[in-house]
Protein backbone atom coordinates (compact mmCIF):
# COMPACT_ATOMS: atom_id res chain seq x y z
CA UNK A 1 0.00 0.00 0.00
CA UNK A 2 2.76 2.34 0.97
CA UNK A 3 4.68 1.38 -2.12
CA UNK A 4 1.72 2.01 -4.37
CA UNK A 5 1.17 5.45 -2.80
CA UNK A 6 4.77 6.35 -3.53
CA UNK A 7 4.35 5.13 -7.09
CA UNK A 8 1.29 7.32 -7.57
CA UNK A 9 3.15 10.34 -6.16
CA UNK A 10 6.06 9.67 -8.50
CA UNK A 11 3.80 9.37 -11.53
CA UNK A 12 1.95 12.58 -10.62
CA UNK A 13 5.23 14.46 -10.12
CA UNK A 14 6.56 13.12 -13.40
CA UNK A 15 3.37 14.10 -15.23
CA UNK A 16 3.51 17.59 -13.73
CA UNK A 17 7.17 17.95 -14.72
CA UNK A 18 6.41 16.87 -18.27
CA UNK A 19 3.50 19.34 -18.40
CA UNK A 20 5.70 22.21 -17.17
CA UNK A 21 8.42 21.24 -19.64
CA UNK A 22 5.93 21.06 -22.50
CA UNK A 23 4.45 24.45 -21.64
CA UNK A 24 7.94 26.00 -21.30
CA UNK A 25 9.16 24.44 -24.53
CA UNK A 26 6.07 25.61 -26.36
CA UNK A 27 6.52 29.16 -25.04
CA UNK A 28 10.25 29.08 -25.86
CA UNK A 29 9.68 27.81 -29.40
CA UNK A 30 6.83 30.26 -30.00
CA UNK A 31 9.31 33.10 -29.41
CA UNK A 32 10.94 32.14 -32.71
CA UNK A 33 7.93 33.48 -34.58
CA UNK A 34 9.10 37.05 -34.60
CA UNK A 35 6.48 39.58 -35.79
CA UNK A 36 7.50 41.61 -38.82
CA UNK A 37 6.62 45.12 -40.01
CA UNK A 38 3.90 45.67 -42.59
CA UNK A 39 5.06 46.97 -45.96
CA UNK A 40 4.87 50.76 -46.02
CA UNK A 41 4.48 52.93 -49.13
CA UNK A 42 8.16 52.93 -50.13
CA UNK A 43 9.05 49.31 -49.38
CA UNK A 44 10.11 47.84 -52.71
CA UNK A 45 11.72 44.66 -51.48
CA UNK A 46 12.24 42.62 -48.32
CA UNK A 47 15.60 40.94 -48.56
CA UNK A 48 17.55 38.88 -46.02
CA UNK A 49 20.95 39.65 -44.58
CA UNK A 50 22.13 36.42 -46.20
CA UNK A 51 21.72 38.19 -49.56
CA UNK A 52 24.85 40.11 -48.54
CA UNK A 53 26.58 37.36 -46.57
CA UNK A 54 25.77 33.75 -47.36
CA UNK A 55 27.29 32.60 -44.07
CA UNK A 56 24.16 33.39 -42.05
CA UNK A 57 21.72 31.70 -44.45
CA UNK A 58 19.39 29.22 -42.76
CA UNK A 59 20.46 30.30 -39.27
CA UNK A 60 18.75 32.33 -36.59
CA UNK A 61 21.28 35.10 -37.29
CA UNK A 62 19.72 35.79 -40.71
CA UNK A 63 17.39 38.76 -40.52
CA UNK A 64 15.01 40.69 -42.79
CA UNK A 65 16.25 43.84 -44.51
CA UNK A 66 13.51 46.20 -45.68
CA UNK A 67 14.55 48.13 -48.79
CA UNK A 68 12.81 51.48 -49.30
CA UNK A 69 13.65 52.73 -52.78
CA UNK A 70 13.30 56.45 -53.44
CA UNK A 71 11.63 58.02 -56.46
CA UNK A 72 15.00 59.46 -57.48
CA UNK A 73 18.56 58.18 -57.23
CA UNK A 74 20.57 59.40 -54.27
CA UNK A 75 22.57 58.26 -51.29
CA UNK A 76 22.13 55.19 -49.10
CA UNK A 77 20.91 55.19 -45.52
CA UNK A 78 20.90 52.31 -43.03
CA UNK A 79 18.71 52.12 -39.91
CA UNK A 80 19.18 49.38 -37.30
CA UNK A 81 16.53 48.60 -34.74
CA UNK A 82 16.85 45.66 -32.37
CA UNK A 83 20.60 45.66 -31.95
CA UNK A 84 19.55 44.96 -28.38
CA UNK A 85 16.18 43.26 -28.59
CA UNK A 86 15.07 44.49 -25.18
CA UNK A 87 15.46 48.15 -26.22
CA UNK A 88 11.95 48.64 -27.46
CA UNK A 89 12.12 52.13 -28.94
CA UNK A 90 14.90 50.96 -31.28
CA UNK A 91 12.86 48.34 -33.12
CA UNK A 92 9.54 50.15 -32.76
CA UNK A 93 11.13 53.21 -34.42
CA UNK A 94 12.30 50.91 -37.23
CA UNK A 95 8.73 49.54 -37.60
CA UNK A 96 7.34 53.11 -37.65
CA UNK A 97 9.86 54.20 -40.28
CA UNK A 98 9.19 51.18 -42.53
CA UNK A 99 5.41 51.56 -42.33
CA UNK A 100 5.30 55.35 -42.91
CA UNK A 101 8.27 56.61 -44.89
CA UNK A 102 7.85 57.91 -48.40
CA UNK A 103 11.40 58.02 -49.72
CA UNK A 104 11.92 60.76 -52.27
CA UNK A 105 15.65 60.46 -52.99
CA UNK A 106 18.09 57.64 -52.34
CA UNK A 107 17.59 54.23 -50.75
CA UNK A 108 16.96 53.33 -47.14
CA UNK A 109 17.76 49.88 -45.71
CA UNK A 110 16.02 49.12 -42.42
CA UNK A 111 16.75 46.10 -40.21
CA UNK A 112 14.04 45.94 -37.53
CA UNK A 113 16.01 43.21 -35.76
CA UNK A 114 19.74 43.73 -36.17
CA UNK A 115 20.32 40.80 -33.83
CA UNK A 116 17.49 38.51 -34.88
CA UNK A 117 18.55 35.71 -32.56
CA UNK A 118 18.29 38.04 -29.54
CA UNK A 119 14.61 38.59 -30.34
CA UNK A 120 13.89 34.85 -30.06
CA UNK A 121 14.32 34.67 -26.28
CA UNK A 122 14.25 36.98 -23.29
CA UNK A 123 15.97 37.30 -19.95
CA UNK A 124 13.81 35.36 -17.46
CA UNK A 125 16.15 36.29 -14.62
CA UNK A 126 15.23 39.93 -15.21
CA UNK A 127 11.52 39.19 -14.85
CA UNK A 128 11.03 40.73 -18.28
CA UNK A 129 7.86 40.59 -20.32
CA UNK A 130 7.77 38.50 -23.49
CA UNK A 131 5.11 40.24 -25.55
CA UNK A 132 3.04 43.41 -25.74
CA UNK A 133 0.03 44.26 -27.85
CA UNK A 134 -0.93 47.49 -29.60
CA UNK A 135 -4.15 48.37 -31.38
CA UNK A 136 -2.91 49.69 -34.72
CA UNK A 137 -4.78 50.82 -37.83
CA UNK A 138 -5.38 47.21 -38.83
CA UNK A 139 -6.32 45.98 -35.36
CA UNK A 140 -4.42 44.25 -32.58
CA UNK A 141 -0.78 43.45 -33.29
CA UNK A 142 1.55 41.64 -30.91
CA UNK A 143 5.20 42.60 -30.59
CA UNK A 144 8.09 40.84 -28.90
CA UNK A 145 10.34 41.92 -26.08
CA UNK A 146 13.64 40.13 -26.47
CA UNK A 147 17.06 40.03 -24.90
CA UNK A 148 20.20 42.15 -25.08
CA UNK A 149 22.19 39.18 -26.33
CA UNK A 150 22.12 36.38 -28.90
CA UNK A 151 20.04 33.34 -27.89
CA UNK A 152 22.35 30.80 -26.16
CA UNK A 153 20.69 28.12 -28.30
CA UNK A 154 22.44 29.75 -31.25
CA UNK A 155 25.73 30.47 -29.52
CA UNK A 156 26.93 28.71 -26.42
CA UNK A 157 28.85 28.53 -24.10
CA UNK A 158 30.22 31.99 -23.31
CA UNK A 159 33.95 32.10 -22.66
CA UNK A 160 35.23 33.60 -19.38
CA UNK A 161 36.77 36.44 -21.34
CA UNK A 162 35.52 37.78 -24.66
CA UNK A 163 38.40 38.71 -26.95
CA UNK A 164 37.20 41.10 -29.66
CA UNK A 165 38.28 40.44 -33.21
CA UNK A 166 40.46 41.99 -34.60
CA UNK A 167 41.49 44.44 -31.84
CA UNK A 168 42.16 41.86 -29.13
CA UNK A 169 40.19 43.99 -26.66
CA UNK A 170 39.09 41.93 -23.66
CA UNK A 171 35.61 42.15 -22.17
CA UNK A 172 33.41 40.04 -19.92
CA UNK A 173 32.56 36.68 -21.50
CA UNK A 174 28.82 37.48 -21.72
CA UNK A 175 29.62 40.27 -24.21
CA UNK A 176 30.49 37.56 -26.76
CA UNK A 177 26.77 37.48 -27.59
CA UNK A 178 26.40 41.27 -27.79
CA UNK A 179 26.36 42.29 -31.45
CA UNK A 180 27.27 45.84 -30.47
CA UNK A 181 30.64 44.56 -29.27
CA UNK A 182 31.15 42.27 -32.26
CA UNK A 183 31.72 44.60 -35.22
CA UNK A 184 33.35 44.40 -37.71
CA UNK A 185 32.73 40.69 -37.25
CA UNK A 186 34.26 37.89 -39.29
CA UNK A 187 32.92 35.39 -41.82
CA UNK A 188 34.17 32.37 -39.88
CA UNK A 189 33.31 33.63 -36.39
CA UNK A 190 30.51 32.80 -33.99
CA UNK A 191 26.86 33.56 -34.82
CA UNK A 192 27.03 37.13 -33.47
CA UNK A 193 30.26 37.91 -35.30
CA UNK A 194 28.79 36.51 -38.52
CA UNK A 195 25.71 38.69 -38.20
CA UNK A 196 27.89 41.77 -37.55
CA UNK A 197 30.00 40.82 -40.57
CA UNK A 198 26.84 40.52 -42.69
CA UNK A 199 25.80 44.05 -41.71
CA UNK A 200 29.30 45.32 -42.53
CA UNK A 201 29.03 43.60 -45.94
CA UNK A 202 25.71 45.34 -46.57
CA UNK A 203 27.30 48.70 -45.69
CA UNK A 204 30.35 48.08 -47.86
CA UNK A 205 28.69 46.56 -50.90
CA UNK A 206 25.78 49.01 -51.06
CA UNK A 207 28.03 52.00 -50.31
CA UNK A 208 25.95 53.16 -47.35
CA UNK A 209 26.54 56.87 -46.66
CA UNK A 210 24.77 57.37 -43.35
CA UNK A 211 23.89 54.81 -40.71
CA UNK A 212 21.89 54.85 -37.49
CA UNK A 213 21.88 52.34 -34.64
CA UNK A 214 18.94 52.88 -32.26
CA UNK A 215 19.30 52.05 -28.57
CA UNK A 216 17.85 52.58 -25.13
CA UNK A 217 19.57 52.76 -21.75
CA UNK A 218 18.71 53.04 -18.11
CA UNK A 219 17.92 56.50 -16.75
CA UNK A 220 20.86 56.22 -14.34
CA UNK A 221 23.35 55.73 -17.22
CA UNK A 222 25.31 58.91 -18.05
CA UNK A 223 25.12 58.57 -21.85
CA UNK A 224 21.38 59.00 -22.19
CA UNK A 225 19.17 61.14 -24.44
CA UNK A 226 22.42 61.20 -26.34
CA UNK A 227 24.06 60.70 -29.70
CA UNK A 228 27.43 59.01 -30.13
CA UNK A 229 29.21 59.56 -33.44
CA UNK A 230 32.41 58.43 -35.13
CA UNK A 231 35.00 61.20 -35.32
CA UNK A 232 34.54 61.44 -39.10
CA UNK A 233 30.84 62.17 -38.48
CA UNK A 234 31.25 64.94 -35.93
CA UNK A 235 30.77 67.88 -38.31
CA UNK A 236 27.43 66.52 -39.52
CA UNK A 237 26.50 65.35 -36.04
CA UNK A 238 27.23 68.78 -34.54
CA UNK A 239 24.93 70.49 -37.03
CA UNK A 240 22.20 67.86 -36.55
CA UNK A 241 22.44 68.06 -32.77
CA UNK A 242 22.25 71.87 -32.87
CA UNK A 243 19.14 71.59 -35.02
CA UNK A 244 17.55 69.13 -32.57
CA UNK A 245 18.22 71.52 -29.70
CA UNK A 246 16.75 74.40 -31.69
CA UNK A 247 13.66 72.23 -32.26
CA UNK A 248 13.37 72.00 -28.47
CA UNK A 249 14.50 68.37 -28.08
CA UNK A 250 17.29 67.91 -25.54
CA UNK A 251 20.20 65.93 -26.94
CA UNK A 252 23.83 65.63 -25.97
CA UNK A 253 26.55 64.65 -28.40
CA UNK A 254 29.52 62.40 -27.66
CA UNK A 255 32.44 61.41 -29.86
CA UNK A 256 33.09 57.69 -30.12
CA UNK A 257 36.20 56.71 -28.13
CA UNK A 258 38.86 55.44 -30.52
CA UNK A 259 40.00 52.71 -28.15
CA UNK A 260 36.65 51.07 -27.38
CA UNK A 261 36.02 48.48 -30.06
CA UNK A 262 33.18 46.45 -31.45
CA UNK A 263 30.50 49.17 -31.48
CA UNK A 264 28.64 50.40 -34.54
CA UNK A 265 29.73 54.04 -34.22
CA UNK A 266 33.38 52.95 -33.99
CA UNK A 267 33.67 50.02 -36.41
CA UNK A 268 31.34 51.22 -39.20
CA UNK A 269 33.48 54.35 -39.43
CA UNK A 270 36.77 52.47 -39.21
CA UNK A 271 35.89 49.60 -41.57
CA UNK A 272 33.85 51.15 -44.37
CA UNK A 273 33.52 54.33 -46.42
CA UNK A 274 30.40 55.41 -44.55
CA UNK A 275 30.24 59.21 -44.13
CA UNK A 276 28.14 59.34 -40.98
CA UNK A 277 27.92 56.64 -38.27
CA UNK A 278 25.57 57.50 -35.43
CA UNK A 279 24.16 55.72 -32.39
CA UNK A 280 21.32 57.21 -30.36
CA UNK A 281 20.13 56.39 -26.83
CA UNK A 282 16.77 57.04 -25.18
CA UNK A 283 15.77 56.54 -21.53
CA UNK A 284 13.94 53.30 -20.76
CA UNK A 285 12.87 52.49 -17.20
CA UNK A 286 12.72 48.77 -17.93
CA UNK A 287 16.48 48.77 -18.64
CA UNK A 288 17.50 50.11 -15.26
CA UNK A 289 18.84 48.61 -12.07
CA UNK A 290 16.78 51.00 -9.95
CA UNK A 291 13.45 49.96 -11.45
CA UNK A 292 10.47 48.29 -9.88
CA UNK A 293 8.73 45.26 -11.39
CA UNK A 294 8.95 45.10 -15.19
CA UNK A 295 5.46 45.54 -16.56
CA UNK A 296 3.97 46.50 -19.89
CA UNK A 297 2.93 49.84 -18.37
CA UNK A 298 6.55 50.43 -17.46
CA UNK A 299 7.95 49.27 -20.82
CA UNK A 300 5.50 51.31 -22.92
CA UNK A 301 4.30 53.92 -20.48
CA UNK A 302 7.77 54.65 -19.21
CA UNK A 303 6.51 55.17 -15.69
CA UNK A 304 8.01 53.69 -12.56
CA UNK A 305 7.56 54.70 -8.93
CA UNK A 306 11.11 53.66 -8.15
CA UNK A 307 12.35 56.15 -10.75
CA UNK A 308 10.10 58.86 -9.31
CA UNK A 309 11.98 58.32 -6.06
CA UNK A 310 15.35 58.01 -7.80
CA UNK A 311 14.82 61.41 -9.40
CA UNK A 312 14.09 62.96 -6.02
CA UNK A 313 17.33 61.45 -4.73
CA UNK A 314 19.24 62.98 -7.64
CA UNK A 315 20.32 59.62 -9.03
CA UNK A 316 19.27 60.09 -12.67
CA UNK A 317 20.91 61.63 -15.71
CA UNK A 318 17.63 62.64 -17.39
CA UNK A 319 14.70 64.66 -16.11
CA UNK A 320 12.13 62.05 -15.20
CA UNK A 321 8.71 63.55 -14.71
CA UNK A 322 9.08 66.92 -16.40
CA UNK A 323 10.71 66.40 -19.76
CA UNK A 324 12.25 69.68 -20.93
CA UNK A 325 9.92 71.42 -23.37
CA UNK A 326 6.99 69.03 -22.87
CA UNK A 327 3.61 70.66 -22.32
CA UNK A 328 2.69 68.11 -19.63
CA UNK A 329 4.40 66.53 -16.65
CA UNK A 330 4.24 63.25 -14.77
CA UNK A 331 4.30 61.09 -17.89
CA UNK A 332 7.73 59.51 -17.36
CA UNK A 333 9.37 58.51 -20.65
CA UNK A 334 6.64 56.85 -22.70
CA UNK A 335 7.35 54.92 -25.88
CA UNK A 336 6.10 57.88 -27.94
CA UNK A 337 8.76 60.16 -26.47
CA UNK A 338 11.45 57.55 -27.03
CA UNK A 339 10.48 56.66 -30.61
CA UNK A 340 9.86 60.36 -31.29
CA UNK A 341 13.42 61.13 -30.25
CA UNK A 342 14.89 58.44 -32.51
CA UNK A 343 12.81 59.38 -35.53
CA UNK A 344 13.43 63.11 -35.05
CA UNK A 345 17.14 62.34 -34.69
CA UNK A 346 17.17 60.41 -37.96
CA UNK A 347 15.41 63.34 -39.66
CA UNK A 348 17.71 66.08 -38.33
CA UNK A 349 20.96 64.17 -38.76
CA UNK A 350 20.02 63.06 -42.27
CA UNK A 351 19.16 66.66 -43.18
CA UNK A 352 22.55 67.76 -41.83
CA UNK A 353 24.13 64.98 -43.90
CA UNK A 354 22.23 66.15 -47.01
CA UNK A 355 23.52 69.68 -46.49
CA UNK A 356 27.11 68.39 -46.32
CA UNK A 357 26.72 65.83 -49.14
CA UNK A 358 24.33 67.25 -51.73
CA UNK A 359 25.80 64.83 -54.30
CA UNK A 360 24.16 61.81 -52.60
CA UNK A 361 21.06 62.94 -50.73
CA UNK A 362 18.59 60.78 -48.84
CA UNK A 363 15.24 62.51 -48.37
CA UNK A 364 11.89 61.24 -47.18
CA UNK A 365 8.56 62.39 -45.81
CA UNK A 366 5.69 60.86 -43.87
CA UNK A 367 7.52 59.68 -40.75
CA UNK A 368 6.20 61.10 -37.48
CA UNK A 369 8.78 62.90 -35.35
CA UNK A 370 9.10 64.12 -31.78
CA UNK A 371 6.23 66.60 -32.08
CA UNK A 372 3.74 64.30 -33.79
CA UNK A 373 4.44 61.35 -31.55
CA UNK A 374 4.95 63.10 -28.22
CA UNK A 375 4.56 66.86 -27.88
CA UNK A 376 1.23 67.02 -29.73
CA UNK A 377 -0.21 63.94 -28.01
CA UNK A 378 -2.91 63.98 -25.40
CA UNK A 379 -1.34 62.53 -22.23
CA UNK A 380 -4.04 59.83 -22.24
CA UNK A 381 -2.69 58.52 -25.58
CA UNK A 382 0.85 58.05 -24.28
CA UNK A 383 2.08 54.58 -23.46
CA UNK A 384 1.36 52.93 -26.80
CA UNK A 385 -1.93 54.24 -28.22
CA UNK A 386 -0.40 57.26 -29.94
CA UNK A 387 2.45 55.22 -31.45
CA UNK A 388 -0.02 52.55 -32.56
CA UNK A 389 -2.03 55.18 -34.45
CA UNK A 390 0.95 55.53 -36.83
CA UNK A 391 1.35 51.77 -37.38
CA UNK A 392 -0.43 49.87 -40.15
CA UNK B 1 10.54 25.20 18.24
CA UNK B 2 14.31 25.47 18.06
CA UNK B 3 14.11 25.17 14.29
CA UNK B 4 11.52 27.95 14.12
CA UNK B 5 13.72 30.28 16.14
CA UNK B 6 16.74 29.53 13.92
CA UNK B 7 14.64 30.10 10.78
CA UNK B 8 13.34 33.41 12.12
CA UNK B 9 16.87 34.49 13.04
CA UNK B 10 18.13 33.61 9.56
CA UNK B 11 15.25 35.51 7.93
CA UNK B 12 16.02 38.54 10.08
CA UNK B 13 19.72 38.35 9.18
CA UNK B 14 18.81 38.15 5.47
CA UNK B 15 16.51 41.15 5.76
CA UNK B 16 19.23 43.16 7.51
CA UNK B 17 21.75 42.24 4.79
CA UNK B 18 19.36 43.45 2.09
CA UNK B 19 18.69 46.69 3.96
CA UNK B 20 22.43 47.27 4.22
CA UNK B 21 22.83 46.81 0.44
CA UNK B 22 20.04 49.29 -0.23
CA UNK B 23 21.54 51.79 2.16
CA UNK B 24 24.92 51.82 0.52
CA UNK B 25 23.62 52.28 -3.02
CA UNK B 26 21.40 55.19 -2.17
CA UNK B 27 24.23 57.11 -0.60
CA UNK B 28 26.59 56.89 -3.58
CA UNK B 29 24.76 59.06 -6.08
CA UNK B 30 27.04 61.36 -8.00
CA UNK B 31 24.12 63.59 -9.01
CA UNK B 32 23.08 63.93 -5.37
CA UNK B 33 26.61 64.84 -4.44
CA UNK B 34 26.71 67.48 -7.08
CA UNK B 35 23.45 69.04 -5.91
CA UNK B 36 24.81 69.09 -2.36
CA UNK B 37 27.70 71.11 -3.73
CA UNK B 38 25.37 73.98 -4.59
CA UNK B 39 27.18 77.22 -5.15
CA UNK B 40 26.43 80.69 -3.87
CA UNK B 41 23.17 82.31 -4.83
CA UNK B 42 24.76 85.77 -4.95
CA UNK B 43 23.59 87.93 -7.85
CA UNK B 44 25.63 87.85 -11.01
CA UNK B 45 25.59 90.50 -13.72
CA UNK B 46 25.44 90.02 -17.45
CA UNK B 47 28.00 91.42 -19.88
CA UNK B 48 27.59 95.17 -20.33
CA UNK B 49 29.95 95.87 -23.22
CA UNK B 50 31.96 94.06 -25.85
CA UNK B 51 35.53 93.32 -24.81
CA UNK B 52 36.87 90.40 -26.85
CA UNK B 53 38.73 90.42 -30.14
CA UNK B 54 39.51 87.99 -32.93
CA UNK B 55 41.34 85.77 -33.74
CA UNK B 56 39.88 83.16 -31.43
CA UNK B 57 41.18 79.83 -30.16
CA UNK B 58 38.35 77.47 -29.21
CA UNK B 59 39.02 74.48 -27.00
CA UNK B 60 37.24 71.98 -24.81
CA UNK B 61 37.25 71.88 -21.05
CA UNK B 62 36.63 68.21 -20.36
CA UNK B 63 36.39 66.86 -23.93
CA UNK B 64 32.62 66.80 -24.26
CA UNK B 65 31.52 67.39 -27.85
CA UNK B 66 29.90 70.67 -26.83
CA UNK B 67 32.98 72.53 -28.10
CA UNK B 68 32.35 71.07 -31.55
CA UNK B 69 28.80 72.35 -31.51
CA UNK B 70 30.02 75.80 -30.51
CA UNK B 71 32.56 75.54 -33.33
CA UNK B 72 29.69 74.82 -35.72
CA UNK B 73 27.76 77.85 -34.43
CA UNK B 74 30.80 80.11 -34.73
CA UNK B 75 31.55 78.86 -38.20
CA UNK B 76 27.94 79.63 -39.24
CA UNK B 77 28.32 83.09 -37.70
CA UNK B 78 31.49 83.61 -39.73
CA UNK B 79 33.65 84.11 -36.63
CA UNK B 80 37.41 83.75 -37.12
CA UNK B 81 38.14 80.73 -34.99
CA UNK B 82 40.72 77.97 -34.68
CA UNK B 83 39.43 74.80 -33.03
CA UNK B 84 41.87 72.65 -31.04
CA UNK B 85 40.44 70.41 -28.35
CA UNK B 86 43.89 69.59 -26.99
CA UNK B 87 45.39 73.09 -27.20
CA UNK B 88 48.18 74.07 -24.83
CA UNK B 89 49.75 77.51 -24.31
CA UNK B 90 52.08 76.69 -27.22
CA UNK B 91 49.03 76.78 -29.51
CA UNK B 92 47.86 80.25 -28.51
CA UNK B 93 49.75 81.80 -31.44
CA UNK B 94 48.31 85.19 -32.31
CA UNK B 95 44.93 84.48 -30.71
CA UNK B 96 43.45 87.38 -28.77
CA UNK B 97 40.59 85.43 -27.22
CA UNK B 98 40.46 81.95 -25.75
CA UNK B 99 37.07 80.25 -25.55
CA UNK B 100 36.78 77.18 -23.33
CA UNK B 101 33.60 75.08 -23.51
CA UNK B 102 33.43 73.26 -20.20
CA UNK B 103 31.87 69.84 -19.79
CA UNK B 104 33.32 66.43 -19.08
CA UNK B 105 32.75 63.33 -21.17
CA UNK B 106 34.33 59.98 -20.49
CA UNK B 107 33.77 59.03 -24.14
CA UNK B 108 35.32 62.32 -25.26
CA UNK B 109 38.32 61.85 -23.00
CA UNK B 110 38.72 58.37 -24.45
CA UNK B 111 38.42 59.73 -27.98
CA UNK B 112 41.05 62.38 -27.23
CA UNK B 113 43.38 59.87 -25.59
CA UNK B 114 43.67 61.79 -22.34
CA UNK B 115 42.45 61.14 -18.81
CA UNK B 116 40.63 63.57 -16.53
CA UNK B 117 43.73 64.52 -14.56
CA UNK B 118 45.70 65.09 -17.76
CA UNK B 119 42.87 67.23 -19.12
CA UNK B 120 42.78 69.30 -15.97
CA UNK B 121 46.55 69.83 -16.11
CA UNK B 122 46.28 70.86 -19.78
CA UNK B 123 43.53 73.35 -19.02
CA UNK B 124 45.41 74.86 -16.08
CA UNK B 125 48.52 75.32 -18.20
CA UNK B 126 46.52 76.77 -21.11
CA UNK B 127 44.49 79.17 -18.99
CA UNK B 128 47.60 80.35 -17.12
CA UNK B 129 49.38 80.85 -20.45
CA UNK B 130 46.43 82.81 -21.85
CA UNK B 131 46.29 85.02 -18.74
CA UNK B 132 50.01 85.66 -18.98
CA UNK B 133 49.72 86.68 -22.64
CA UNK B 134 46.80 88.96 -21.85
CA UNK B 135 44.16 87.10 -23.86
CA UNK B 136 40.48 87.56 -23.11
CA UNK B 137 39.02 84.33 -21.74
CA UNK B 138 35.43 83.30 -22.34
CA UNK B 139 34.17 80.16 -20.61
CA UNK B 140 30.94 78.49 -21.69
CA UNK B 141 28.84 75.67 -20.29
CA UNK B 142 26.26 74.75 -22.89
CA UNK B 143 25.47 71.11 -22.17
CA UNK B 144 22.77 71.83 -19.59
CA UNK B 145 21.83 69.36 -16.89
CA UNK B 146 23.24 66.41 -18.82
CA UNK B 147 26.71 67.94 -18.65
CA UNK B 148 26.87 68.07 -14.85
CA UNK B 149 28.00 65.48 -12.34
CA UNK B 150 31.32 64.49 -10.85
CA UNK B 151 33.32 64.43 -14.10
CA UNK B 152 32.01 67.71 -15.55
CA UNK B 153 32.13 69.50 -12.22
CA UNK B 154 35.82 68.71 -11.97
CA UNK B 155 36.50 71.13 -14.84
CA UNK B 156 33.98 73.84 -14.04
CA UNK B 157 35.64 75.73 -11.18
CA UNK B 158 39.18 75.74 -12.65
CA UNK B 159 37.81 77.19 -15.91
CA UNK B 160 35.24 79.63 -14.55
CA UNK B 161 37.56 81.13 -11.95
CA UNK B 162 39.88 82.33 -14.72
CA UNK B 163 37.19 83.65 -17.06
CA UNK B 164 36.62 87.25 -18.09
CA UNK B 165 33.11 86.37 -19.20
CA UNK B 166 30.88 83.32 -18.91
CA UNK B 167 27.93 82.01 -20.90
CA UNK B 168 25.83 79.28 -19.30
CA UNK B 169 22.76 77.31 -20.40
CA UNK B 170 20.46 77.82 -17.42
CA UNK B 171 19.40 74.18 -17.05
CA UNK B 172 22.98 73.28 -16.18
CA UNK B 173 23.16 75.81 -13.38
CA UNK B 174 20.05 74.97 -11.40
CA UNK B 175 22.18 74.54 -8.27
CA UNK B 176 23.87 77.92 -8.81
CA UNK B 177 27.38 76.46 -9.02
CA UNK B 178 28.48 78.53 -12.01
CA UNK B 179 26.59 81.72 -11.17
CA UNK B 180 28.05 81.40 -7.67
CA UNK B 181 31.60 81.14 -9.02
CA UNK B 182 31.02 84.15 -11.30
CA UNK B 183 29.48 86.22 -8.50
CA UNK B 184 32.35 85.41 -6.13
CA UNK B 185 34.96 86.32 -8.73
CA UNK B 186 33.19 89.37 -10.20
CA UNK B 187 32.86 87.72 -13.59
CA UNK B 188 29.97 88.85 -15.84
CA UNK B 189 27.79 85.89 -16.82
CA UNK B 190 24.89 85.57 -19.23
CA UNK B 191 22.43 82.77 -18.64
CA UNK B 192 20.74 81.46 -21.79
CA UNK B 193 17.91 79.00 -22.33
CA UNK B 194 19.47 76.93 -25.07
CA UNK B 195 22.74 76.47 -26.90
CA UNK B 196 21.06 78.12 -29.90
CA UNK B 197 20.98 81.41 -27.93
CA UNK B 198 24.76 81.47 -28.23
CA UNK B 199 24.19 83.03 -31.64
CA UNK B 200 23.09 86.26 -29.96
CA UNK B 201 25.18 86.49 -26.79
CA UNK B 202 28.57 85.36 -28.11
CA UNK B 203 28.90 87.85 -31.01
CA UNK B 204 27.87 90.62 -28.58
CA UNK B 205 31.03 89.97 -26.56
CA UNK B 206 33.25 90.85 -29.53
CA UNK B 207 34.27 94.41 -30.40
Amino acid sequence: MDKSKKMISAVVCLALSVAVMAASASSFLAARNVPLPERGPSVTEVKMLSDWFEGVKGTNADTPVYVLQGKKEGGKMLILGGTHANEVSGYMSAFTFIENAVVEEGTVYVLPYANHSAMTHNDPGEGNIQYFTLTTKSGERTFRYGSRATNPVDQWPDPDVYVHYPSGQQLSGSETRNINRSYPGRPDGNATEKEAYGIMELIRSEGVNIGFDLHEASPEYPVIDATVAHQSSMDVASVGCMNLLMEGMQMSLEQSPTNFHGLTHREWGDNSDINVAILMETANASQGRLRGATTIAQVLGGKDKCYDLSEKLGMLYVPWNQITGAPFSGVGHPIEERCGRHLEGIKQYSEAYNEAHPEAPVTYTGVPGYSELFLEADPSELGGARLASFLL
Amino acid sequence: MKKKIIAAALALALALTMAACGGSSSSSSSAAASSDAAGSTAAVEGLKEAFAESPILLTSGGQSADYQMIGTVMSKLGMDCTVNNLATSADLGDAKTLIVVAGGSSKGLGAAGIDADGELARLTELLDGAKEKGLSIIVMHTGGEARRGDLSDKFIAPCFEKADYAIVVAAGDSDGLMSGLCAENGIPMDSINSISDVTTVLPAAFK
